[in-house]
């Protein structure tokens, strides 16, 4: 599986498995090359194009900064745009000079922070905005999203009375009884503790499925986008570098930027020769784009190096860092460069133990060398 | 004895001593009050019930009731309008929206006296309009003192209204927008409500401040508690009759306290968590743009301007009649004498209280500290009713000295000043000065070398804010003062009590000058924060 650069991929490319994705779903969201330039204080997005399907989960994934938000943001009507367009089932919601209200978008919204009304019980939080009901319709709506959020015992406490889980999905509950057409998520597990948060990814998930929501979701954290995501969308410096499955975003990213923050990857330079690319750690197959002579660098990411004993070799150890179901190696090369491995937990060497590298080549990434700077 | 006394064995008894005493005497009045009312004659009681009590309550009550809600209609209006909205201007009306806060109330009291009064300037230009024949309501009623407390006292609310929309956390509209909701109803359904706690803190300012105000209604002869105990004192010199009005006037301000003190239990949980943003100001449309600077303009004129102005031209013409003469400097020198002296004891008077409250929070050392915010519900003709009562009949050699007037200045101010001391003395961390022990300083070197430098602002905070009230202060004043010991505060009151409104200008115009470097300085300290 190669990927040519810097091209790029932009086919819905399927998620495997997953039997809800068929090609008859309607698209609910489209950016068309939005734009979002204020001033300098605030994180600017650039020509970012997407569309979301009814049902689908797309993650904004990005370092802090990168336009992650402001792109949510212009999406729930908070934010206008500057350039562009962006379409909400079918209608057109934002356009230079043209701004529909947040509240008439029919989005759901769920914050980092949560922002459950203080002043009202959980009950009257998830009915905050079904005022137009009667009042029998309107309990009945929050009895069902309750039950199916799990929080019926918790209906007449407060805010503060609940904990940092129980508040999340107060929150989701009071923005998915509207119905959304997309539900919007800004960071939404980053006030957890790491434990809570993984269970609540988890709940988060089969919630969506089971009610079909169509879901935006922002994070800065490339393992909660693998988890949740049909597609991931990369934002680096307001510029949208790569929008694929999370398989794909992991074994072919477009970018070196994509390369290295969707997960760890060592870049080793290498020239094309005889039509292999020849690197000081191995021939990798070549990739028809470039011509020969070129300098590339290769990407290669922990989990395809492997390891073993080799008495006189000049490569070796570095330094081992145990993560509990794995040992990160780094390995010194006989040039200084250094790239890393990751071993079984139980696979145990001292430092400084010479060793040969086995690098794994399907999943070679190649990069025109002046893109690693 | 508990631990931290154990650690520092220097200062602690005779500084708990000292406080003990101090918050004894600080209650005294108070007390003496109570006493004298509890032990008056039935037949007083019986009278006074059945003639002025349900007056002056009914008065009270509903002058209270009024500016509250005139000051919570302008004060949250105008809050909204410069935190929310760009208009041309806004900054600065921003700003000077609190500059009513330098006029005192006797001050606008006897400008609106005259602006309102039979052939003053409104009435006139009325009578141009509507015939020689019509008048105005007269200002020396409900409606005037209403009022006059208004725009004297709406600041309280803008401000605490003010800080509070600039420091809502713009999430909790946001989700209400997300949620379908329009703008108006985000402001009444979210805003307004999780604002709650801040405007009724405004409001609870506001009502004691009407419930204990003397110079307005009484230049515009409303006849509340406050002014019908100064009465009873200067025209009837009936002190047990005075007594038993101040005990009610000190219920009713208690009520309103208590009242604030349990909302803001209920509401303890409404702080904004999370990660905080700053909302952006809208754009106004010009018709928008057009009214917001009409009504602040307007509101600003009618609180400030034109009073100011009218101070000023009067002052001039004072000025060029000879007024500011050497009796002029004599008041001047009154009013600062007075002052100087009174926040300088206070200050004095107050450390040990604050001090001990905050480092050795013992229940008897808090509870000398919620002692001495008892002059927060003993109105100025109150306290001066309790200590003129005292002085003559335990130390009548002291009454009509100036050293009287001094404890009821102290007595009636230190509330404020501690307000700024104690915090002043929270933020110096016991870990600071045990650094300096540790370091081989004993524990006045420690008090000089780390304590004293870092408290000594709010300290600087406190002793203004007690030189300027005590240099406005009416009613104690007038009760209390030397024979011809008159200061700028008395001068405005009996020169506008005749209706000579040029004469009382230049000490009103002063003491508004005074006044406004401290309010600033007071309100610099949260101003961009909020």
């Amino acid at each position: 599986m190669f990927h040519s650069e810097p091209m790029p991929s932009i086919e819905h490319s399927r998620r495997p498995g997953n039997p809800q994705h068929d090609q008859h779903r309607p698209t609910v969201l489209e950016l068309r090359n939005v734009s979002c330039i204020y001033g300098m204080d605030r994180p600017a997005i650039t020509d970012i194009s997407f569309a979301a399907l009814e049902g689908e989960i797309i993650c904004l994934l990005g370092p802090s900064g990168c336009g992650k938000t402001t792109t949510l943001r212009a999406i729930a009507g908070f934010e206008p745009v500057t350039g562009g367009e962006i379409h909400l089932e079918g209608r057109l919601v934002s356009a230079p000079g043209h701004l529909i209200p947040t509240e008439q978008r029919r989005i759901g919204m769920v914050f980092q922070e949560y922002a459950l009304f203080p002043h009202l019980r959980v009950q009257d939080n998830v009915a905050f905005g079904l005022q137009k009901l009667s009042t029998d319709e309107r309990a009945t709506q929050v009895r069902l999203m309750l039950e199916m959020v799990g929080l019926t015992d918790l209906a007449a406490r407060y805010p503060h009375e609940l904990s940092g889980g129980q508040q999340q999905r107060v929150a989701l509950a009071r923005a998915l009884v509207q119905k959304p057409a997309v539900l919007l998520l800004d960071e939404p597990f980053s006030n957890l503790d790491p434990d809570m948060a993984g269970k609540m990814r988890e709940d988060l998930h089969d919630l969506l499925r089971r009610t079909k929501t169509t879901a935006i979701l922002v994070t800065h954290d490339h393992d909660e986008a693998f988890a949740m995501a049909d597609r991931i969308a990369v934002l680096n410096n307001g510029r949208l570098e790569q929008l694929d499955t999370p398989e794909a975003i992991y074994h072919t990213p477009s970018t070196p930027f994509v390369a290295d923050f969707v997960g760890q990857a060592d870049f080793i330079p290498g020239t094309i020769e005889r039509g292999k690319v020849v690197t000081e750690i191995g021939e990798f197959p070549h990739q028809p784009d470039y011509r020969g002579g070129a300098t590339v660098v290769v990407m290669i990411r922990p989990d395809d190096v492997h390891i073993a004993l080799l008495a006189q070799s000049t490569t070796h150890i570095l330094a081992r860092q145990f993560h509990g179901s794995e040992n990160l190696y780094t390995i010194g090369l006989p040039s200084g460069r250094v790239v890393h491995s990751s071993e079984p937990s139980t696979t145990v060497y001292p430092v400084g133990t010479p060793v040969e590298l086995q690098v794994n080549a399907t999943h070679t990434v190649l990069f025109e060398q002046h893109l690693r700077t | 004895m508990n631990q931290a006394a154990a650690i520092k064995p220097a200062l602690p008894d005779s500084l708990s001593l000292v406080a003990l005493t101090v918050a004894g005497l600080l209650c005294l009045p108070l007390a003496y009050v109570t006493y004298m009312a509890l032990t008056a004659d039935a037949a007083i009681w019986s009278r006074l019930w059945t003639t002025r009590i349900p007056e002056l309550l009914f008065n009270t009550t509903a002058l209270a009731l009024g500016v509250a809600a005139g000051t919570l209609l302008l004060g949250v209006s105008l809050a909204w309008l410069v935190a929310r909205r760009d208009f041309p201007g806004q900054p600065l009306w921003e700003w000077a929206l609190v500059l009513p806060l330098t006029i005192p109330s006797y001050v606008l009291a006897y400008i609106y006296s005259h602006l309102l009064g039979a052939s003053g300037p409104i009435e006139s230009a009325w009578q141009i309009l509507a015939g020689p024949d019509s008048h105005l309501p007269s200002p020396h009623s409900y409606a005037g003192a209403a009022l006059v407390m208004t725009l004297n006292t709406f600041p309280f609310v803008y401000l605490l209204a003010r800080a509070a929309f600039l420091n809502l956390n713009v999430s909790y509209e946001e989700v209400a927008r997300a949620c379908g909701v329009s703008r108006a109803g985000t402001l009444f359904r979210v805003t307004l409500p999780l604002m709650r706690p801040a405007i009724v803190a405004g409001l609870s300012l506001v009502v004691l401040y009407v419930v204990s105000d003397f110079g307005a209604v009484s230049l515009l002869r409303y006849q509340t508690l406050t002014y019908a105990v100064y009465q009873q004192i200067t025209g009837r010199y009936d002190p047990t009759a005075a007594s038993i009005l101040s005990l009610l006037l000190v219920i009713v301000a208690l009520i309103f306290l208590i009242t604030e003190r349990w909302f803001r239990q209920q509401s303890r949980f409404f702080q904004t968590t999370g990660r905080y943003r700053a909302r952006a100001r809208r754009q106004c449309s010009p018709l928008g743009a057009l009214f917001a600077s009409v009504y602040t303009i307007g509101v600003f004129a009618a609180s400030f301007g034109v009073p100011a102005l009218l101070l000023v031209q009067w002052s001039v013409s004072a000025v060029s009649s000879g007024a500011v003469d050497a009796r002029f400097f004599g008041f001047v020198w009154n009013s600062a004498f007075l002052s100087g002296l009174a926040a300088t004891c206070a200050v004095l008077i107050g450390l040990p209280l604050a001090y001990l409250a905050s480092r050795r929070p013992s229940r008897l050392n808090l509870l000398c500290l919620q002692a001495a915010y008892a002059g927060y519900v003993l109105p100025g003709p109150v306290g001066a009713l309790a200590l003129l009562v005292i002085f003559s009949h335990l130390a009548p050699f002291w009454y009509g000295t100036a050293a009287v007037l001094v404890i009821a200045y102290v007595v009636h101010f230190l509330p404020a000043g501690l307000q700024s001391m104690e915090p002043a003395l929270q933020q110096v961390t016991p870990n600071l000065e045990e650094a300096s022990r540790s370091l081989g300083f004993g524990t006045a070197a420690t008090l000089r070398r780390v304590t004293l430098p870092l408290v000594r602002s709010g300290f600087i905070a406190a002793w203004v804010l007690m030189f300027l009230q005590s240099m406005k202060e009416l009613p104690a004043t007038l009760l209390l003062r030397p024979v011809g010991f008159d200061t700028l505060a008395v001068r405005v009151w009996l020169e506008a009590s005749e209706e000579y409104y040029q004469l009382a200008a230049p000490s009103a115009l002063l003491i508004v000058i005074m006044t406004i470097p401290a309010i600033l300085l007071l309100i610099s300290k949260d101003w961009r924060a909020a």
